[in-house]
C-alpha cells in the first residue's frame, strides 16, 4: 500500500467534485436565493483540502497502481465524495446535522435517492441543483469520469475500474481504459441530455426538467418536489420518465453498440431479453393485482403499475402513488424488485439481472446432477459458456449481499424498529431504491430513524454502490497483511 | 494507431505492453482465458478471448479499422492464416507475421506481394543469428546494434576495475568527446542517461555509439584489449547451431560444433565444410577440458536445454573461453544469468519482439533497439524540416530530460554531437532515450503542421 499514491488520486478527486459545485453556484447567483456564499464556502474548504493533499504528496507514479490500492483510492473517494457533498447542505443551514447531511450526500451519490428532508420544495434552488447533481455524477460513477479525463493513470484506472464497477462481465468498449471511460459518458450525457429535452417539451421547467433528468439516468430518484413524479400528474412525464429509467437500467455498452448502428443489440442480448421479459411480467401481475382493488379503470393500474415497477427494479426510486397502500401481491412484488434491480453494466444497483440467472441456471445444473452423477455440463449465457470462477464469484458476491443484509435488518430491529421497516429500509439502501415501506415508505422518508441508523444505512448504501466486496475487502485483515 | 496482436504468449504480451505504453490501441487475441485475464490486469489493451484465425473474432476485435495486425502465436499456419484473413477483411492492412519453421524460410517469395503479401515475416532464429554475428565481430562487447547500415555501432562494454575511465566524470573526455558518446550506463538495478557530472564506476555497463572505424580507438580507451577472433566453439548443432555454423564456414574463424547427438552430427558435416563437427556432450568437463576450451574465443551455448546453457556457459568460463554467448528463451530470466556471470545473452523472442518494434515504427523512427530490461532504448529518427527542432543550436532545444543525442549521421558525415551542433532538415539523429521520454521524443519529432 503507498498512501502516497492514494491520497493524491483522492485530492484529485476532490477537486473534480470542487468543480462540479460550480453549478450550482452558478444557478444560486441566477436565482439569487441566498445560497451562493453557503456553496462558494463550501467550494472553498473542498479545494483547499484537495490541494494540500495534492500538494503534499508529490509523485507521477500511477501506473502500477494494485488492484489493492485500488480499492481503497475508490472506497475512500467514494467517502470523501459523502463528506465533500454534504457541505453545501451543512453550511447553508438545509440540513441541520451532520449525520443528516452526510446520509442525504452520500445517498446522492451512491444514486440510493433516500431522503432525510421534509420539505424539499423550500429549498434553495442551489442546494437542489446540488442535490441532484450529486445524483448524476454517482451515477456513471465519480472514478469512471476521472479515468475519462485525468489520461495519465494509465494501467492504474483499469483497476481503479474495476474497483468502482465490478461488474461480472467485463465490456471493455475501446481498447483503452480511459477511451472506454470517455465513451461511457458521452452516451450518459446524450441520453440525459435528450430527457431534459423531452421533459422540457413538455411543459416542465428548465430547472426541474434537469433536476429530475439528472436523478433518472443515475437511477438516482431525488426530486425536487415533495410528491416526487406525483406532483404533476401528468401521463406524459411519467411515461418519459419510465422510458428512460428502463434505459437507464440497461448496460450502456449496448447502448452504445446501438448507436453506432447495430439496432439489433438489446434482442440478442441474453440478459437485456431477460431483463424486459421480468419487468413485462411484473407489471402485468401488478396491474391485474391493482386494476379494480385501488384503480377502477385499466389504464390508471397500468399506468401506476408500470411507472412504480421500472421505478423500484432499476433502482430508481421515483413515486406517483402510494405503493404502500396496494393489495399485498403488489406491495411483495415490489420488496422483490428490490433485490433482483437492473442489468450489469447499467446506473442501477442491488444484485443484478445477470447474477440471478446464472444463480437460477447454477441451481437448475445441481439438479440436473443429481439425475445423471457424470453429467458434465457448462452454464451458458446466450451461447457463451461462463467460467467457474465467474460463478463462484457471484456465489460469494451473494452470500455476502444476503449475509450483510441479514445483519443490517438485525441491527435495525435492535434500534427499536418495526420488522416491516428494518427490512425495507435495508433492502432500499443496499439496493440503491431509496423509498421502501414503513417508515420509510414512499410518503415518508428517513428523518425518523435514529442516528445510528443512519449510519448503517450510509454504509448499506455505499456496500450496495460499490457492489461490496471493494469496501469489504478493506475490512478483511488478509487485506492489511504484506 | 491501432494494432490487432494474436497470441498473447511472450512475444505478444512484451509488444502489447511497449506499444500501449506508447499510446497506441491495442487489442489482444488469444485462445487462453487465463492469458487474457492476466493481460487485462496488467496492461491498459482491450483482450480478446478467441481465435485469431476466425474471421468472426477478428472482425470482433476492429480488424476494419485496425492500422497493423501483429500475428505471434506458437503455430506459424496460425500466423500466417491469421495474415490472409485480416488481408481478406481490410486491404490497406499492415500484417507482420512470425515464422519459426526453416522450411517455410527456403521460398520467402511466396510471402511477398503476389501470394500472401505478408509485409515483414519475422524469423526469430534468423533474427538471432544475425544478432550473434554482430557479437561476434566484436568480441569484447556484450551488446552491439548497427545503425546507418552498420556504419555506426552501438556497443555495451562492461568497466573493468583497471579502466582508465574508472572515477571520471563525463564532461572531462573532451579530447576525445568527436569520437564516441557514452549514452547509458547501468549500474546495478539503475539505468542512467548520464550528463556530464556523472563518473563512471566499476562494473558499469556503459552504452555508446561510435563509428565504425573508431571501434579500436574506443578499446583502447576503455583499455580493453582487442584481441581479435580466432577460435569459436558453438554447443548445440539444431538449426540455430546449424545456420550460424555456415555462416563461420565462410570465414577463416577456426569453428569447432558440438552436437550430442550422432546422426545429427553427420548432418551437419554434410552441409559443413570447414568447421569441425565433434560428436560429445557440453555439459562433460573432460570432454571439453580434451577440446582445448581453455584457448576459445568465444563460446556459443545454443542447445535446446535452457537449463543446460547456463551450466555449460559456467563450465566453459571456468575452464577458460573468453566469453560466452548463451541462449536464453525465457525473458524474465535475462536479468538473473547476468548476475551469476554470464557475458551475454540471446533470445529468440527478444530478437523477435525487437524486430516487430522497429518495424511498427517505421516511419519518423527509423531503427529502435531496446537496451537492458527495456528500460532504456536507442532509437534512429530522421529529423524533418517541419519539426520544432532543426536549424537550433542543440543546446537550445528542449529535450526530456531522459533522452540524450548520441550522433548526428547527414549524408556520410557523422557527427557526436556538442551543445553547439545543429540539426539540419533530413539528417538522422541517433537518440538513448528511457522509456519514459519516448512519447515526449516521438511529440518533438513530429510534423507541427502537416503542409497539403
Amino acid at each position: 500500500m503507498r498512501f502516497r499514491q492514494i491520497f493524491r488520486l483522492i485530492g484529485i478527486l476532490s477537486i473534480f467534485i470542487d468543480l462540479s459545485m460550480l453549478a450550482p453556484l452558478g444557478i444560486s447567483l441566477i436565482y439569487s436565493d441566498g445560497s451562493t456564499f453557503p456553496i462558494l464556502y463550501a467550494f472553498m474548504v473542498t479545494s483547499g483540502i484537495g490541494f494540500i493533499l495534492f500538494l503534499v504528496t508529490r509523485t507521477t507514479d500511477y501506473s502500477s497502481i494494485s488492484q489493492r490500492e485500488g480499492m481503497a483510492i475508490v472506497t475512500l473517494s467514494w467517502l470523501s465524495a459523502g463528506l465533500f457533498g454534504s457541505l453545501p447542505f451543512l453550511f447553508s443551514g438545509s440540513i441541520g446535522t451532520f449525520t443528516n447531511a452526510f446520509f442525504e450526500s452520500l445517498s446522492g451519490f451512491t444514486t440510493t435517492g433516500a431522503s432525510i428532508l421534509n420539505n424539499i420544495e423550500s429549498l434553495p434552488k442551489g442546494i437542489l441543483l446540488w442535490r441532484s447533481l450529486t445524483q448524476w455524477m454517482g451515477g456513471m460513477g465519480i472514478i469512471v469520469l476521472s479515468i475519462a479525463i485525468l489520461p495519465f493513470l494509465g494501467v492504474g484506472g483499469m483497476q481503479l475500474y474495476k474497483a468502482e464497477i465490478p461488474s461480472p462481465v467485463v465490456d471493455k468498449l475501446q481498447p483503452r481504459i480511459s477511451e472506454t471511460a470517455k465513451t461511457l459518458w458521452k452516451v450518459y450525457l446524450l441520453i440525459t441530455l435528450v430527457e431534459i429535452g423531452l421533459l422540457f417539451i413538455g411543459g416542465m421547467s428548465l430547472f426541474d426538467s434537469m433536476c429530475h433528468a439528472f436523478c433518472t439516468m443515475p437511477t438516482g430518484g431525488f426530486s425536487p418536489r415533495n410528491a416526487s413524479i406525483a406532483h404533476y400528474n401528468s401521463a406524459y412525464f411519467e411515461a418519459v420518465i419510465t422510458v428512460f429509467m428502463l434505459l437507464a437500467g440497461v448496460n450502456f455498452a449496448l447502448h452504445y453498440k446501438f448507436l453506432k448502428g447495430n439496432f439489433k443489440v438489446f434482442g440478442r442480448d441474453p440478459e437485456c431479453r431477460i431483463f424486459l421479459f421480468i419487468l413485462a411480467a411484473l407489471i402485468l401481475l401488478v396491474t391485474c393485482n391493482i386494476y379494480g382493488t385501488v384503480y377502477h379503470s385499466i389504464g390508471g393500474a397500468f399506468r401506476r403499475a408500470a411507472f412504480q415497477v421500472t421505478s423500484i427494479i432499476t433502482t430508481t426510486g421515483f413515486v406517483t402513488s402510494d405503493y404502500a397502500q396496494w393489495p399485498p401481491l403488489s406491495q411483495i412484488i415490489l420488496f422483490l424488485c428490490m433485490f433482483i434491480g437492473a442489468m450489469a453494466g447499467s446506473t442501477g444497483g442491488a444484485v443484478k439481472v445477470i447474477r440471478i440467472i446464472l444463480l437460477v441456471k447454477y441451481g437448475f445444473r445441481e439438479t440436473f446432477r443429481l439425475a445423471h452423477p457424470h453429467a458434465v455440463r457448462s452454464i451458458k449465457l446466450g451461447r457463451k459458456p461462463v467460467p467457474e470462477e465467474v460463478l463462484s464469484s457471484i456465489w460469494g458476491f451473494f452470500i455476502l449481499y444476503v449475509g450483510l443484509f441479514i445483519v443490517a435488518v438485525i441491527f435495525m430491529s435492535a434500534l427499536g424498529l418495526d420488522v416491516l421497516t428494518s427490512f425495507a429500509s435495508v433492502a432500499a439502501t443496499i439496493g440503491n431504491v431509496g423509498p421502501g415501506f414503513g417508515l420509510v415508505g414512499p410518503v415518508r422518508n428517513y428523518l425518523t430513524i435514529p442516528d445510528l441508523g443512519k449510519w448503517v444505512l450510509t454504509f448499506c448504501m455505499l456496500i450496495g454502490r460499490l457492489e461490496i466486496y471493494t469496501v469489504i475487502v478493506m475490512l478483511a485483515p488478509a487485506y492489511w497483511r504484506k | 494507431m491501432k494494432i490487432i496482436i494474436v497470441g498473447a504468449g511472450e512475444v505478444g504480451f512484451n509488444i502489447a505492453q511497449r506499444l500501449s505504453e506508447e499510446n497506441h490501441d491495442v487489442v489482444v487475441i488469444d485462445k487462453d482465458q487465463s492469458k487474457i485475464n492476466h493481460i487485462q490486469t496488467v496492461i491498459d489493451v482491450q483482450a480478446i478471448v478467441g481465435s485469431g484465425t476466425s474471421p468472426s473474432v477478428l472482425t470482433e476485435a476492429g480488424i476494419r479499422e485496425t492500422d497493423i495486425i501483429v500475428a505471434a502465436t506458437d503455430s506459424d499456419e496460425a500466423n500466417l492464416i491469421a495474415c490472409l484473413y485480416a488481408q481478406y477483411l481490410t486491404d490497406y492492412i499492415t500484417k507482420i507475421a512470425r515464422v519459426r519453421n526453416p522450411d517455410y524460410m527456403e521460398h520467402t517469395e511466396i510471402f511477398k506481394q503476389d501470394f500472401l503479401n505478408i509485409d515483414l515475416i519475422i524469423n526469430p532464429q534468423s533474427e538471432m543469428v544475425n544478432s550473434m554475428l554482430k557479437l561476434i565481430e566484436v568480441p569484447e562487447a556484450s551488446v552491439v546494434i548497427d545503425f546507418v547500415d552498420g556504419r555506426i555501432k552501438l556497443i555495451g562494454i562492461t568497466i573493468k576495475e583497471d579502466s582508465p575511465l574508472v572515477g571520471r566524470k563525463l564532461s572531462s573526455f573532451q579530447d576525445f568527446e568527436h569520437a564516441l558518446l557514452i549514452g547509458v550506463i547501468v549500474r546495478g538495478e539503475e539505468v542512467i542517461i548520464p550528463s556530464g557530472q556523472d563518473t563512471i564506476q566499476p562494473k558499469d555497463l556503459v552504452y555508446c555509439v561510435t563509428r565504425r572505424d573508431e571501434i579500436s580507438t574506443l578499446f583502447g580507451l576503455l583499455n580493453v584489449r582487442e584481441e581479435g577472433l580466432h577460435r569459436i566453439v558453438i554447443v548445440g548443432g539444431g538449426t540455430t547451431g546449424l545456420a550460424l555454423a555456415m555462416s563461420l564456414d565462410k570465414t577463416n574463424i577456426n569453428t569447432k560444433i558440438i552436437e550430442k547427438d550422432s546422426e545429427r552430427c553427420l548432418e551437419l558435416a554434410e552441409k559443413l565444410e570447414k568447421v569441425v563437427v565433434l560428436n560429445g556432450d557440453g555439459t562433460d568437463r573432460d570432454f571439453l577440458t580434451e577440446e582445448n576450451i581453455a584457448d576459445v574465443d568465444v563460446m556459443v551455448v545454443i542447445t535446446g536445454d535452457e537449463g543446460n546453457n547456463v551450466l555449460i556457459s559456467l563450465l566453459g568460463k571456468a575452464l577458460g573461453a573468453k566469453k560466452t554467448v548463451t541462449r536464453i528463451e525465457k525473458l524474465s530470466y535475462i536479468p538473473l544469468v547476468s548476475a551469476i556471470g554470464i557475458d551475454t545473452v540471446v533470445s529468440p523472442r527478444l530478437s523477435a519482439i525487437r524486430a516487430i518494434l522497429q518495424f511498427i515504427r517505421k516511419g519518423k523512427v527509423v531503427c529502435v533497439a531496446p537496451l537492458k530490461a527495456e528500460v532504456a532504448e536507442v532509437i534512429e529518427f530522421e529529423a524533418l524540416e517541419t519539426s520544432d527542432i532543426v536549424n537550433t543550436p542543440l543546446a537550445e532545444v528542449k529535450f526530456p530530460k531522459e533522452a540524450i543525442v548520441g550522433a548526428i549521421v547527414r549524408g556520410e558525415e557523422i557527427i557526436i554531437p556538442r551543445g553547439h551542433n545543429m540539426i539540419k532538415p533530413h539528417d538522422h539523429l541517433i537518440i538513448f532515450a528511457l522509456k519514459g521520454a519516448i512519447p515526449k521524443l516521438e511529440k518533438l519529432f513530429t510534423v507541427k503542421l502537416e503542409y497539403f
